[in-house]
């Protein structure tokens, strides 16, 4: 974005517009970056970002003000100056060789102050972080060609601060790779302007940065699903018409590319990404295929298998019913332009991506897209446990409705744990909050900031569920916010997963709010949205009418109409 | 001429929404509210990038009108050396 269509697009931002307010640390004048943030913010999230900065040449008293600044983030921005003075255009403190051993003194000693400094604030602020992006000065006395130990201790000890503080849970680190394909090194540094404005980016290398941070700071819904087809995608050739013994997807077949899309998709798996197969196919010639020992990718990572010769949209559909998920969240990777097509305008929202069979660069390109669409901050337990619920749930749900059964409940010997938030905020709680739809309370979003203030407020807290039966662990399944005032339980934030459905874990919630906090009463702050119509007849059915804002239930009314049965134990504990 | 006016009135009316074109044209630092120190950096790198032309440090250093831009930026774009031309004197180089 340039600079004149940042400032023209902040112009017609609406005054109204949801506000985030971002701290920007760095130890130079942000000028410029700051309109082109805030644009760019404005594009990916319709947020009016409000950015504040701390003193020029003060990283580290920067990023102290910005944990007490009540900021929803902190973009931190490290440059070599900020390590040592000297590396930067503005100081004449020498390059001199004798100088190397201070300066790389110097500078792990500010990495490790930096290090304990973004420790301290993403316990309360997420940060995002870019490590140097400029080039160093000429200060070593190699020729360009030649890499000189001075570099490659400086980038040694760079490197160690981003991969340490990347592990921690509210840290996100500027993927510096991909920096280098959105702003070529060469011309990242603008000495001109550094020299008299104190501003060191070009404003091409500016507005790469604005892009990434805007995108690595917004919490966007990633796609959860990817159904995928078979012949000539997940392997090279048609199983139907070269027999099981002949479809490939190694080396020496030629056929590495579905070989290594496999290993994708394992991964994704693991990552918490649902995966299934609709196939026009043979259900006898593929469960032959799957029992293949050598195939990468393991029938038990796909669920559902949709084989058969009906159109493959109804597949799809069967699939999105059973993942519980709409067709948004979803993409669907065939090699067939014509299969694509139809699923495309049956389910017009399904992200579409054709498997290029023998164009290998475009098949790679295709595995980074797939990686981003389903990119996440961290890995939590419940990502693992995502995929196997699902596959559970939809056995007995098909034969035995659960929520007309308390028998069958108490028979699977459920063990519903609510624990409570002390002071810091469980990266789930965020997680189930700014990703679910069809059980959210109002459809509101929060950051880690806000969630954090919400801990400091008189009487505000926040529960997280986590629920297990003998079918196996669900994990961390649902969250509330709320304040209690009195006699009153105020909810203001209430979200489930949909892989909870049908336990009765949202009655089980009331009770527990009721038992922890020995109240009288609850009051909702609902909000119909589009897709909470689960927990609008949830609603419908405790209160007797359709919900509405400010709604509230009783104890001794809900406790009367509905009782837990006694085998059913509620556990509650502080985090 | 007209077409560098044009987009240099673009690039004003980007950093000073506030002002009509009627003023933009005969707007200096002192008779333009907001006209600060930091809108001029501001101004000045909207135009370097508008019209891919590099001030010289004295002209970013220094307090000059529309009228002024406008010489400069006309004088600049007249004398811009053809991609080719460039090319070609940094292979003999």
């Amino acid at each position: 974005m340039k600079l004149r269509d940042a400032l023209d697009l902040l112009r017609h931002v609406p005054a109204d517009a949801e506000p985030v307010v971002i701290y920007l640390a760095c130890g130079f004048t942000p000028l410029h970056f700051k309109a082109l943030l805030a644009a760019e913010i404005w594009q990916v999230s319709h947020k009016k970002a409000e950015i504040h900065s701390g003193l020029y040449g003060d990283l580290l008293g920067s990023l102290q003000t910005a944990g007490e600044s009540g900021a929803d983030f902190v973009v931190c921005l490290a440059e070599w100056s900020d390590l040592d003075p000297r590396l930067g255009l503005r100081s004449l403190g020498g390059w001199s060789p004798a100088l190397f051993p201070d300066i790389v003194g110097t500078t792990g000693r500010r990495i490790l102050e930096l290090q304990r400094s973004i420790e301290n604030v993403s316990a309360s602020v997420p940060v995002a972080l870019s490590t140097p992006t400029l080039p160093l000065p000429p200060v070593s006395f190699t020729s360009k060609e030649q890499a000189g130990t001075l570099d490659l201790e400086l980038r040694a000890c760079v490197a160690a601060l981003a991969a340490s503080v990347a592990r921690l849970p509210n840290v996100r680190v500027l993927n510096a790779s991909y920096l280098e394909r959105q702003s070529i090194a060469g011309v990242r540094l603008d000495a001109k302007s550094e020299l008299l404005t104190g501003f060191p980016y070009s404003l091409p290398h500016a507005a790469a940065m604005a892009t990434m941070f805007a995108r690595l700071m917004s919490d966007l819904p990633q796609k959860k699903g990817l159904i995928t087809d078979l012949d000539d995608t997940l392997w090279r050739g048609i199983v139907g018409e070269v027999g099981v013994g002949n479809i490939s997807w190694t080396l020496e077949s030629r056929a590495q590319i579905h070989g290594l899309y496999q290993q994708l998709l394992v991964a994704l798996a693991e990552a918490g990404v649902l995966l299934a197969v609709a196939s026009r196919n043979d259900q006898k010639v593929v469960d032959a295929a799957f029992a293949r020992p050598d195939l990468i990718l393991s029938k038990d990572k796909l669920f559902p298998i949709e084989v058969g010769w009906e159109p493959k949209s109804r597949s799809v559909a069967r699939i999105l019913h059973a993942w519980n998920i709409s067709a948004d969240s979803v993409v669907f990777v065939d090699d067939c332009a014509m299969e694509l097509a139809e699923v495309a305008a049956a389910h017009p929202a399904i992200q579409c991506h054709r498997f290029p069979t023998h164009d290998y660069q475009s098949a790679y390109d295709l595995f980074e897209r797939l990686r981003d669409c389903f990119g996440k901050g961290i890995l939590l337990d419940e990502d693992r446990l995502r995929a196997s619920s699902l596959r559970r749930n939809a056995g007995p749900t098909d034969s035995q409705p659960l929520l007309n059964g308390d028998n069958f409940l108490a028979s699977a010997k459920p063990e519903f744990i609510a624990k409570y938030c002390d002071a810091m905020v469980d990266p789930r709680a965020l997680e189930l909050i700014n990703k679910t739809n069809q059980f959210n309370f109002n459809g509101k979003r929060h950051t880690l900031a806000s969630l954090s203030r919400r801990l400091q407020n008189p009487g505000g807290f926040i529960m997280v569920v986590s629920y297990k039966d003998k079918y196996g662990p669900l994990g961390k399944i649902a969250t509330l916010c709320g304040t209690r005032l009195d006699d009153t339980v105020h909810i203001d934030t209430w979200v489930m997963s949909c892989r909870a459905f049908s336990r009765r874990i949202e009655y089980w919630c009331l009770e527990e709010l009721f038992s922890h906090f020995a109240v009288n009463c609850i009051s909702f702050d609902f909000e119909p949205t589009e897709r909470n119509s689960p927990l609008q007849l949830f609603f419908t059915n405790v209160l007797g009418l359709p919900p509405f804002r400010g709604c509230k239930v009783a104890r001794n009314d809900f406790l009367t109409r509905f009782p837990r049965p006694p085998q059913i134990q509620l556990e509650s504990a502080h985090a | 001429m007209h077409e560098i006016q044009q987009r240099l009135i673009s690039c004003f009316s980007a950093v000073f929404p506030e002002l009509t074109t009627v003023e933009i044209v005969s707007a200096t630092p002192d008779g333009t509210d907001n006209w600060d120190s930091l809108s001029r950096v501001t101004l000045l790198a909207v135009v370097q990038e508008e019209f891919e032309i590099e001030f010289d440090a004295d002209c970013m250093a220094s307090d000059i009108s529309f009228e002024d831009i406008l010489a400069r930026v006309t004088e600049a774009v007249r004398n811009r050396i053809p991609s080719s031309l460039s090319a070609r004197s940094h292979d003999i180089g």
